[in-house]
């Protein structure tokens, strides 16, 4: 009993039973969902969410947040895009250096403001949201590039599959080679923040930033490698995104910090910093795929899509909540006795 | 110390301009432009005419350019040319009108960013005695006349034919629309569906009408949704221009090319591809260069004062321009003329298009 | 002869023209239990800081194990193996107990990958040393003050440690939880590890110390064996004057409306019947040990958790109290245990935090708050309750605990209530704030307040209430008229209580 109840006090387990609670119901109402087809497409349309979710809950745990992550992957996609573009260079390995770099450089452009002026992560991550974009807008251009008009190399890339199974509805399904990437990624992450000292002293910053220091860790180079590793892994997310979209909209990917943020956070990450875990946050993320791809397979008419969406957020979200408070009452009847 | 700060924030800063210069690259794009469609009217007088366009250096109004080009090309006493704002703002392209209003035009061919915007500009430039013509924008109050490559509701009903031909007339099917607030995209859906329903009763609409943000992405995964929840969907209508690049994207990975007919509007610049792999079996738009000549056309006829309308009605015989597809037969309700200018593009046509 | 560990000699500091330390000399043995006694001002903090080397002073040497430093380094300093264990033990609230001990040492020898097992063993190795058992797993933000302290001790002795500073260790402790500490901080000694124990409690002084020092105003007044010291000596070369030790005289008769009158008041888990009355100009103390029920029934009473059986009459009449803008609304007003978290505003002005309740009664015509009426309210309560600082619109966290107390009281009065419960009034006060505080209080309840005072320490209830009340388990067990008792009598039946426990 102590036991089941320590275990539902996880966050991690609070998800995962509400997934599989809603899996059991949207299967109940249609059966296909239970399908390999059904299972590959959701787990392709988790991709680009989960890849920049493992960046952002790196900076929630250390008690910060990143919200120009979509602006800097858009920038280091379409200035990549067009410099294959322009220059005729097509190699895979050079598109994810080229944005790669890219996006270290921006994600160090908010280090920068961030732990040498020490000014609130918010603030500049909100600005540097719009001077990434406006920059990319202005100076590189707004026009869709077409992957298959520039680059027959992504656009390979963009046809990959790691598996593919012809399905008995008719066709083929696949799952995306990209798929991979989130793995791999998450697998980083996760050594990172459970087996290094690095990985440490971020959950020490989020938990006690004063602390860390008295500690002594090096908190500016820590912030340093935080926002920049979000840089690097949002400019590869961008190559990965315009892969999976076929093309390269300078109007793409940003407005999409919510839904990651939201995913980060209802997988049990902190906003205010110290918490969270790798496996939680690819729950969070499969939580919120479930609810915004499983709408038609619900039935529910397109009226009412965006409402349905919204009560399912509030929902998930407010689980959590209530469990810390159920805890606390416990813990301060506990006292009372 | 805060002085290396700065240097270091002036590094940065610069850093970022030489990145963002550093690939930003001359527009290439140049439409092949095939020759005017020549001169079928008489014109007396010397008549300056401006096309105001929503954003430049885009390749939809690069193409119209070439149009308005055309008409100087066609009358050599007729000084056309096309004017917009740098960036997508209707306060800019307001700010564009009153500077050629200063100039002193004749007239004015303006396809609004905002239409309530440019009212009061184009008003002042009705009471100065400039000819106002307006394009996509037919409800708009302050001009002479406007003029639409086609009636909505026709449109909607030629793709269901284009789409219910190659559905061989039977199997289920279903609509996008950019959002379920798009006026023109839900006109056009809403006329295919109803003209389904009278005449191919072997033909099933299923689920709702999708929407999908104008995101392609959006289309996509919708698309993709639709092809578990409807595995027998054999057919699928786009509004948006992106709407056939998801849905297309959806139907190749799942291997149904063959399988699903995919028809909408969209740009062959950004379906080619999809339309080469036979993912997408035909787009429809319709050809700016042309609506840009007929918009001028229009203002040159009202200029010389040689338009057969006759208290709001064209004449019994008909009125349109013989020499510009699409635009032969004119119908005219309120001031709105109505072409039929719609362009179908398929494997066989889509490298003609350079826009 | 015994050997020294650490030497000070002539230390001075002074911070933008004030002299926070001056010309102090002192001397820690090895192996001893030194006392740092003094005032919130006295130079304690700079003391500690300078000998872990986070300051530097301005005149005068440090010898540790016989090396003179000139300007010592934080990391020359834990090196030589001295640990501060500051108020706020500097733990990771979010991490295990495992990881808060063993990452000091981690980091120190320049790990860059972690292994979980010997973590462990690190953590196992250090709670061991101080004969503490703790779950290795548990997060520390869900352990109490106590085991927190303790981890913070533990995470201190593996790393070598010759000589441990305690800065008010016992602030927030329960009397067992003290013991704790007290039999921890011996068998340090019994290792040969000095400690300089910071304090004003002058109990703790007495229990422990085998020599006390203590400062005032900067400067070093008394450095002698602990039992050459009395109380009255301690307090007097702490303060400068000595203290008066009057007792609170209640004289107006009990006749008409009490104030507030509780009957057979219960909460289910809480506590149960309750039943007193409270007149104009009595001071009521409310004793019990810690889950005694006290401090529920005042939160009862200002409707954050509110009774669910019994009456709660004001002025004769009943009364529904159900939140806590129902006991604003009826004159209640509660100044918390916990300030730091309840009581204030810390990041913003005091004046902010004084007007914060009170915020209504400023307004101008347009609905806007005035000014000049804001800087004048601040003003009024700034100087009544002594609040000393130079300028109320800096942050609270500015100030010392006993000022921050009297601007919790300030916000509470500026709202104009008729009854005041205060939880823990003096908790982390030095003994000269203490009995301002005490004094304040007194004349409040002389204008005709009704005072609850929620405290565990007795002698402060004697000096400060006419009535005291007794709790156990949540039920009242017994009511003392001060005048008709000694301190020592009700020293005695509190422990008996404790004793049935």
């Amino acid at each position: 009993m102590a036991t089941l109840r320590r275990l539902l006090a996880r966050q991690e387990v609070i998800i995962a039973l509400t997934i599989i609670i809603l899996s059991i119901f949207i299967g109940l109402v249609n059966p296909s969902f239970f399908s390999i087809p059904n299972v590959f497409r959701i787990l392709r349309s988790g991709i680009i969410v989960g890849m920049f979710a493992m960046g952002v809950l790196i900076v929630l745990i250390s008690g910060g947040i990143d919200v120009s992550f979509p602006a800097i992957a858009v920038s280091a996609m379409y200035i990549t895009v067009v410099f294959i573009r322009d220059t005729g260079i097509d190699s895979l390995v050079l598109s994810f250096v080229v944005a790669g770099l890219i996006g270290l450089a921006l994600g160090l452009f908010n280090a920068f403001f961030i732990a040498l002026f020490k000014l609130p992560t918010l603030i500049v991550t909100l600005g540097t949201l719009s001077l990434f974009r406006g920059l990319l807008l202005f100076f590189v251009g707004s026009q869709r590039i077409r992957i298959a008009e520039v680059s027959p190399v992504l656009s390979d890339l963009s046809r990959g599959n790691l598996i593919t199974i012809d399905n008995p509805a008719g066709g083929v399904a696949n799952l995306h080679i990209a798929f991979v990437f989130l793995v791999v990624l998450a697998v980083i992450v996760w050594l990172l923040l459970r087996y290094t000292m690095l990985g440490r002293a971020i959950y020490a910053m989020g938990g006690d930033l004063e602390a860390a220091e008295r500690v002594g860790f090096n908190v500016r180079r820590t912030q340093f490698f935080i926002y920049g590793f979000v840089g690097l892994v949002a400019g590869i997310t961008g190559i990965v995104y315009c892969s999976l979209s076929r093309e390269a909209d300078p109007f793409s990917i940003v407005g999409i910090e919510l839904d990651v943020i939201a995913a980060v956070v209802l997988g049990g990450a902190s906003i205010m910093g110290g918490r969270g875990t790798v496996v939680g946050t690819l729950l969070g993320v499969l939580l919120i795929t479930l609810i915004s791809s499983s709408l038609v397979l619900l039935g529910i008419s397109s009226d009412w899509q965006r409402f349905v969406v919204g009560i399912l957020i509030i929902i998930g979200t407010s689980i959590p909540v209530l469990q810390l408070r159920q805890r606390q009452r416990t813990q301060s009847a506990a006292q009372a006795v | 110390m805060v002085h290396r700060r700065s240097i270091f924030l002036v590094v940065f800063a610069l850093t970022i301009l030489a990145l963002s210069f550093g690939v930003s690259f001359a527009q290439e794009a140049t439409p092949d432009a095939p020759s005017s469609p020549g001169a079928i009217l008489d014109v007396s007088g010397d008549w300056t005419i401006a096309t105001v366009v929503k954003l430049t250096g885009i390749a939809w109004f690069d193409r119209m350019e070439t149009g308005v080009n055309w008409v100087s090309e066609d009358y050599p006493n007729v000084t056309a040319f096309q004017q917009g704002p740098a960036q997508a703002d209707a306060a800019l392209q307001v700010q564009v009108i009153e500077d050629l209003l200063a100039q002193g035009v004749d007239a004015l061919c303006v396809i609004p960013f905002q239409p309530e915007t440019v009212e009061p500009v184009l008003q002042r430039a009705r009471e100065e005695g400039v000819v106002v013509i307006t394009h996509e924008a037919s409800n708009q109050e302050n001009i002479d006349y406007d003029i639409e490559a086609f009636d909505n509701s026709a449109y909607g009903v030629h793709l269901m034919e284009a789409l219910a031909e190659r559905m061989n007339y039977e199997g289920e099917y279903t609509v996008f629309v950019g959002s379920l607030t798009s006026a023109t995209h839900n006109q056009w859906v809403d006329a295919a569906i109803a003209y389904q329903q009278e005449n191919y009763p072997d033909m099933t609409f299923v689920g709702d009408k999708n929407e999908s943000f104008d995101d392609p992405q959006q289309a996509y995964e919708r698309m993709q949704e639709l092809l578990i929840a409807y595995p027998n969907l054999r057919g699928v209508q786009g509004s948006a221009s992106t709407d056939v690049v998801g849905v297309g994207q959806a139907v190749e990975e799942a291997g149904l090319q063959d399988q699903i007919v995919v028809v909408g509007t969209s740009l062959p610049s950004i379906s080619r591809d999809l339309i080469n792999t036979d993912a997408i079996d035909l787009i429809s738009f319709w050809d700016p260069a042309l609506a840009g000549y007929a918009c001028n056309m229009l203002a040159i006829q009202q200029l010389e004062g040689t338009l057969p309308v006759t208290d709001g009605e064209l004449p019994e015989e008909g009125f349109g321009f013989s020499n510009l597809t699409g635009y032969e037969e004119l119908s005219l309700v309120d001031k709105v003329f109505y072409g039929a200018a719609w362009v179908d593009v398929t494997s066989e046509n889509v490298d003609e298009w350079d826009f | 002869m015994p050997e020294v560990f650490l030497e000070a000699n002539h230390i001075s500091k002074s911070f933008v023209g004030v002299q926070a330390l001056q010309d102090v000399s002192l001397k820690i043995e090895k192996g001893e239990v030194a006392c740092l006694v003094g005032e919130n001002g006295s130079g304690k903090s700079t003391f500690i800081k300078i000998i872990c080397g986070v300051y530097a002073p301005d005149q005068g040497e440090i010898i540790i194990n016989g090396k003179t430093y000139r300007h010592l380094r934080p990391i020359d300093s834990i090196r030589e193996g001295i640990q501060v264990i500051f108020q706020d033990f500097s733990l990771f609230p979010n991490l295990t107990v495992a990881e808060n001990i063993a990452l000091n040492d981690q980091v120190a020898r320049g790990r860059q990958l972690v292994n979980w097992g010997t973590i462990k063993k690190i953590a196992r190795e250090a709670l061991d040393q101080i004969e503490i058992d703790l779950p290795l797993d548990a997060t520390v933000g869900e352990m109490s003050v106590a085991n927190k302290q303790l981890i913070a001790i533990s995470r201190a002795m593996q790393q070598n440690a010759r000589l441990v500073v305690m800065d008010e260790p016992t602030t927030a402790l329960t009397r067992k939880e003290v013991e704790v500490l007290y039999r921890i901080v011996r068998g340090l000694r019994e290792r040969g590890i000095a400690i300089l124990f910071v304090s004003h409690k002058l109990n703790e002084v007495q229990v422990l110390a085998e020599r006390v020092v203590i400062l005032r105003n900067g400067s070093k007044v008394v450095d002698s064996p602990a039992k050459e010291l009395t109380q009255e000596k301690i307090v007097l070369s702490m303060t400068g004057h000595t203290i008066a030790d009057s007792r609170y005289e209640y004289s107006t008769p009990k006749t008409g409306q009490p104030l507030l009158r509780l009957e057979k008041l219960s909460r289910k888990g809480s506590f149960r019947d309750i039943s007193f009355d409270l007149y104009p100009g009595e001071i009521i103390g409310v004793t019990g040990l810690l889950g005694s029920g006290r401090t529920e029934l005042a939160l009862a009473l200002f409707g954050s958790h509110p009774a669910d059986q019994g009456t709660i009459k004001v002025d004769g009449q009943a009364v529904k109290i159900n939140s806590i803008q129902d006991a604003i609304k009826h004159g209640i007003g509660y100044v918390p245990e916990d300030r730091l978290t309840e009581g204030l505003f810390l990041e913003r002005s005091i004046g902010d935090n004084i007007v914060v309740r009170s915020l209504k009664t400023l307004l101008n015509r347009s609905g806007m708050v005035d000014a000049v009426k804001k800087h004048t309210e601040i003003q009024t309560w700034v100087n009544n309750l002594h609040i000393k600082t130079s300028d109320p619109l800096m942050a609270v966290k500015s100030l010392s605990g006993g000022n921050q107390q009297r601007v919790v009281i300030a916000k509470w009065l500026a709202s104009l209530p008729r009854i005041l419960i205060l939880n823990g009034p003096t908790v982390g006060v030095d003994v000269g704030s203490k009995a301002e505080i005490h004094g304040i209080v007194k004349g409040l309840a002389q204008q005709g307040l009704g005072i609850i005072v929620i405290s565990d320490d007795i002698p402060e209830l004697m000096q400060v209430c006419n009535r005291i009340l007794l709790m156990q388990r949540g039920a009242l067990v017994e009511s003392f008229e001060t005048k008709n008792i000694a301190e020592a009598a009700l020293a005695d039946r509190l422990v008996e209580t404790i004793g049935g426990d």
